[in-house]
């Protein structure tokens, strides 16, 4: 159930963060793959050194883990560029009034300036 | 031919004024740009013509382009980029927009490695070196310096500059996007004064280390 989630997060995320999507199939795809045929999971364990079929799921597991918190990393960045368009449009507008209330004072007269 | 100043500034207070007076003295109109800071940067920077305030601290890629937004909306014709550390020398601007104007060119860089920057401490010398040959291998730019503050660019150039990289990874994105362009660039010899405060203030290993792994974080969201 788990990694059927997983896959369907990857899948949702693909179009802003294609990379990170394709990361999280293909470790989800293998996760789902080696918990269906845990003979093959055995075997690949012992190619590979792991030892138990279970561990190299739970191996898996821990980079799909690693995978999404890269995606909440730049989904975090995301936000930040959005707050920086954000206090950049504050920053110019505040700049752009001090300007035109520049200007405006210095289009007064004298005596109405000094009120 | 209208030429902009754009001074980003973060805690800057005890030199920013300094930096402002010399650039003024040259004629330029100039707009500095406090990202945030806690010190005193806003009132040092009076005698700018323009301060636009960042109401948080951003980095100084975010400051440069709101800077260089502000002066291509004031109708600037060449954008010159200047540290507000003081190690750059005014003198120096007239050489970049007279590069532009001669060369033809869109971008005109500085390059403290075609000039005279003597005092480059080795580790820094050694670390802009590394970063000069990653830029001119993964943008296929020729140029001798990255990373180095004082440049100008045209209304044009600065049409095609977007950077999105809030902190450090600017200069990298910026020559990316330059190399990207096909726009004409430019090296300019120009001096960098080093002082124990601009040291100080300037990139380490570490420094370099993030700007690798923003630049990396960038490629992977659109």
């Amino acid at each position: 159930m788990l990694l059927t989630s997983v896959a369907v997060y990857a899948a949702t995320e693909r179009r802003r963060s294609p990379v990170v999507a394709l990361l999280s199939i293909i470790a989800a795809a293998a996760g789902l793959y080696f918990t269906w045929t845990p003979d093959h999971a055995t075997q690949v364990a012992m190619w590979a050194g792991v030892g138990r079929g279970v561990d190299l799921v739970l191996y898996i597991w821990v980079c799909i883990s690693l995978i999404v918190l890269l995606n909440l990393h730049l989904k975090l960045r995301r936000q930040m560029e959005l707050v920086t368009v954000m206090a950049r449009t504050i920053a110019l507008a505040e700049a752009r009034h001090r300007l035109s209330e520049k200007a405006g004072r210095r289009r007064l007269p004298e005596a109405v300036r000094d009120r | 031919m209208r030429v902009w100043v754009v001074i980003a500034a973060y805690n800057e207070a005890s030199v920013i004024g300094r930096v402002i007076n010399e650039v003024k003295r040259r004629g330029y109109p100039v707009v500095v740009v406090d990202d945030g800071s806690s010190d005193r940067t806003a009132d040092a920077s009076a005698a700018a013509h323009v301060l636009v305030r960042h109401p948080i601290n951003l980095g100084q890629g975010a400051a440069l382009q709101t800077g260089i937004d502000f002066a291509l909306e004031r109708g600037a014709d060449v954008i010159v980029t200047f540290d507000a550390d003081g190690q750059h020398r005014a003198a120096d601007i007239e050489k970049l927009v007279q590069a532009i104007r001669v060369a033809d060119v869109d971008f005109a860089l500085g390059s403290r490695f075609l000039g005279c920057s003597d005092g480059v401490p080795v580790a820094r010398r050694v670390l802009l070196k590394a970063a000069t040959l990653f830029t001119q291998l993964t943008t296929g730019l020729r140029i001798s310096d990255t990373h180095n503050g004082l440049r100008a660019m045209t209304r044009r150039g600065a049409g095609v500059v977007r950077l999105r990289q809030n902190r450090m990874a600017h200069a990298s994105e910026m020559l990316s996007q330059i190399a990207a362009s096909g726009l004409g660039y430019i090296e300019v010899p120009v001096t960098i004064e080093y002082s124990a405060y601009s040291l100080a203030k300037g990139q380490t290993i570490g420094d370099a280390l993030m700007i690798l792994l923003d630049l990396f974080a960038r490629r992977l969201y659109r």
